[in-house]
């Protein structure tokens, strides 16, 4: 190596230099060294089609994107910080501004949890390979040109794609509650943080929440009216938090019952999901946990959520369990298939029904049909009511609505 | 790959990179996602990440322009479709074809095929809080097209990426084995070595990357010192499966002191039979 003299030197040497800084600590590189990888979706001829057809919904799940990565990023990164770190200074951002402007297209997340997706990146690549699935079951939910029957037979190979991921996919078999309650580090972080833990709640229960309408609307027009219902329930729910936010995970069999029947296997998926991001929550939160030992009970936890045999119940448990009382006053179960049901879904205050081609609008529009807009929206056409319509119908059990 | 031009074909690689783009941001079929965090050699710093394309995933690089400016007006330009495929979990191939649009010294300018470049790149991890992503990348230029090298080459490159809450620092090293290009040759652009070092920048709510770098390389050649270069760029995801780039770079020795400047565009796509699923549309 005749020409390794000189200049070369000095580089080779540099190089070594740098690559010597990056690698921080290598006391215990073995326990991280990290294959996983990232896989693309599957293709279709659905593919973005949620984005084309409900832009307002599809640009709330890039910005709730951001408020998952931030919230590991600041309980792992901050252990010590002030509540207000994320119940104010995160929270007001995320409400105030990013949800009410959010991102064009879906987030890096490893750009914002950079600390975090250090630490467990395969928990991270679970999480984002489950909301790919997610994404994929609206695309193809929202799809007009698919038949019911092609919309079906679609699902079965999304979920089919999805779980050809063993190291990723979450189990289709049930959790019991013990596997995020029962921990020693359980509801560490909803105890401190019950503003931002509201939040994330609301935020799940709009993914699974927007399944029904598209489900259960029988026409283009029924989809964008339930989705744009759905969207301004899950605004209210911020209007006073925590109170008018969830105070259970949202399960999806009680938030959309017609998806959990239809697709029992993607029901479970994603409350697994959900119920990992609690716990994933409680372990960056918990004191009990020692830091150097936050990767090793998330990486527990995951293998947990993925695999069939630990803390298990069968689903005909499952679903007696998510009917029980508790859940029905505390939730809001319904979310719109008729117009009735969609009145009851809106704000209180938008209880006189709009105009079916006013909320289709609004839907399409790149903006977030937020709460004030749709007031106004309304404002602007006092005393109208659609056909068919009667106040008694829009004002039925308003309890569901407010709590 | 560069080669040296007139005023006149880089104004005519210009207008093709800008017909290709036209043309690629005119298409309606999006599949899939692409990735502005996750960066490529060339787009636009020539320093990379040590990530490979996705599994199952098609990046076509469609209009990977570049023009440089050397000393005493003159310039180097070439044009290079590329298609990247994930074929393996993290591990991807990659096939290129550079277009060359050459003077040849009497004013007028000779178009053609300047090689057959094949690569494959490997990340050995995911960057872990104790140690960084590491990848191995390896080129392979063989002698096609009137513009083509007169013989194959292969490269082989290591490459490091370290992220930090601030800023996700690259670094590269790169070798090229085979002997000397005969004289008379085409000139090959591939380095005999290269070291350097780049700097990114994430604007995760902007889906922007913002990047600067620092990199040495010595020609083939081996007669002459070894140049000096800077580059900065940005990567901007437009949607989800569409990518713009574009860098400029300045060498700050040797004989050429020049300007370089890089546009691209990255298009993704995937093709459903080559994934583990068998049923459905």
């Amino acid at each position: 190596m005749r020409y390794v003299t000189g200049t070369l030197g000095r580089i080779l040497m540099l190089s070594a230099g740098v690559i010597a800084l990056l690698a921080v600590d290598s006391r215990s590189a073995a326990a991280q060294w990290s294959t996983t990888y990232e896989q693309f979706y599957l293709p279709g001829s659905f593919n973005w089609e949620f984005r084309r057809s409900y832009p307002a919904a599809d640009k709330l799940f890039n910005a709730f994107d951001y408020g998952h990565a931030i919230l590991y990023e600041r309980l792992y990164t901050q252990p010590n910080a002030p509540a207000s770190v994320l119940e104010e200074k995160e929270y007001d951002f995320i409400t105030r501004k990013l949800l009410r402007n959010p991102p064009r297209v879906p987030l890096e997340e490893a750009a914002i949890e950079v600390q975090y997706a250090k630490l467990a990146p395969e928990a991270k690549m679970m999480f984002e390979w489950a909301h790919l699935l997610h994404r994929q079951i609206y695309d193809v939910w929202a799809d007009e040109r698919l038949n019911v029957a092609e919309k079906d037979r679609l699902v079965g190979d999304l979920l089919s794609y999805y779980r050809s991921r063993k190291d990723l996919a979450f189990s289709t078999v049930p959790k019991t509650m013990d596997l995020m309650e029962g921990q020693y580090y359980a509801t560490a972080f909803r105890e401190r943080y019950p503003k931002f833990n509201g939040l994330i709640w609301a935020y799940h229960w709009l993914q699974v929440g927007l399944y029904e309408p598209l489900i259960r609307g029988e026409s283009s027009a029924e989809r964008q009216t339930g989705v744009v219902a759905a969207v301004a329930r899950f605004w209210q729910m911020l209007e006073s938090p925590p109170d008018g936010m969830p105070v259970i995970m949202p399960m999806t069999a009680a938030i959309s019952p017609a998806f959990a029947e239809r697709y029992p296997d993607a029901a479970i998926i994603f409350d697994n999901l959900h119920s990992m991001h609690d716990v994933i929550s409680d372990i960056l939160a918990s004191p009990k946990v020692p830091r150097n030992r936050k990767r090793a009970e998330i990486l527990k936890a995951a293998g947990r959520y993925r695999d069939d045999t630990s803390f298990v119940m069968t689903r005909a448990e499952a679903r007696r369990w998510i009917s029980c009382p508790i859940f029905r006053p505390r939730l809001w179960l319904a979310v719109p298939s008729t117009p009735e049901i969609t009145a009851r879904m809106l704000p209180r205050q938008l209880q006189h029904p709009p105009p079916r081609r006013l909320l289709t609008c609004m839907a399409r529009h790149p903006r977030l049909p937020s709460r004030r807009h749709t007031r106004m929206a309304i404002r602007r056409r006092p005393g109208r009511r659609w056909p068919g319509w009667t106040t008694a119908q829009c004002t039925r059990k308003p309890s569901r609505l407010t709590r | 790959m560069k080669y040296e031009c007139s005023r006149v074909c880089a104004r005519r690689l210009l207008s093709h990179a800008i017909m290709a783009t036209t043309m690629t941001l005119g298409a309606s079929t999006a599949f899939a996602q692409t990735d502005y965090y996750n960066t490529d050699a060339g787009r636009p710093l020539l320093i990379e990440d040590a990530y490979a394309t996705e599994r199952y995933a098609f990046e076509l690089k469609v209009a990977s322009f570049s023009l440089e400016r050397l000393s005493r007006g003159r310039y180097n330009a070439g044009l290079e479709p590329e298609i990247a495929y994930g074929i393996l979990p993290r591990t991807h191939v990659e096939i290129g074809l550079p277009l060359a649009f050459a003077d040849i010294g009497d004013g007028s300018t000779r178009s053609g095929i300047a090689g057959l470049e094949l690569s494959a790149f490997h990340n050995l991890n995911v960057e872990t809080r104790t140690l960084p992503a590491l990848g191995l990348r390896t080129d392979v230029l063989f002698p096609v097209g009137a513009l083509g090298p007169d013989r194959t080459y292969m490269a082989l490159k290591g490459i490091a990426t370290r992220t930090f809450s601030a800023a996700r620092i690259h670094v590269n090293g790169q070798y090229t084995f085979g002997s000397d290009p005969a004289e008379g040759a085409n000139h090959v652009e591939l380095p005999r070595w290269l070291g350097g070092v780049a700097v990114d920048k994430t604007l995760p709510l902007k889906s922007l990357l913002l990047s600067a770098g620092f990199f040495a390389k010595q020609s083939l050649e081996r007669a002459e010192d070894p140049d000096y270069n800077v580059e900065a760029g940005f990567r901007y995801q437009t949607s989800p499966s569409f990518l713009l780039d574009a860098g400029l770079g300045h060498t700050l020795t040797g004989p050429e002191r020049g300007w370089s400047f890089t546009f691209g565009t990255t298009l993704a796509f995937a093709a459903r039979s080559l994934m583990p699923v068998r049923s459905g549309r």
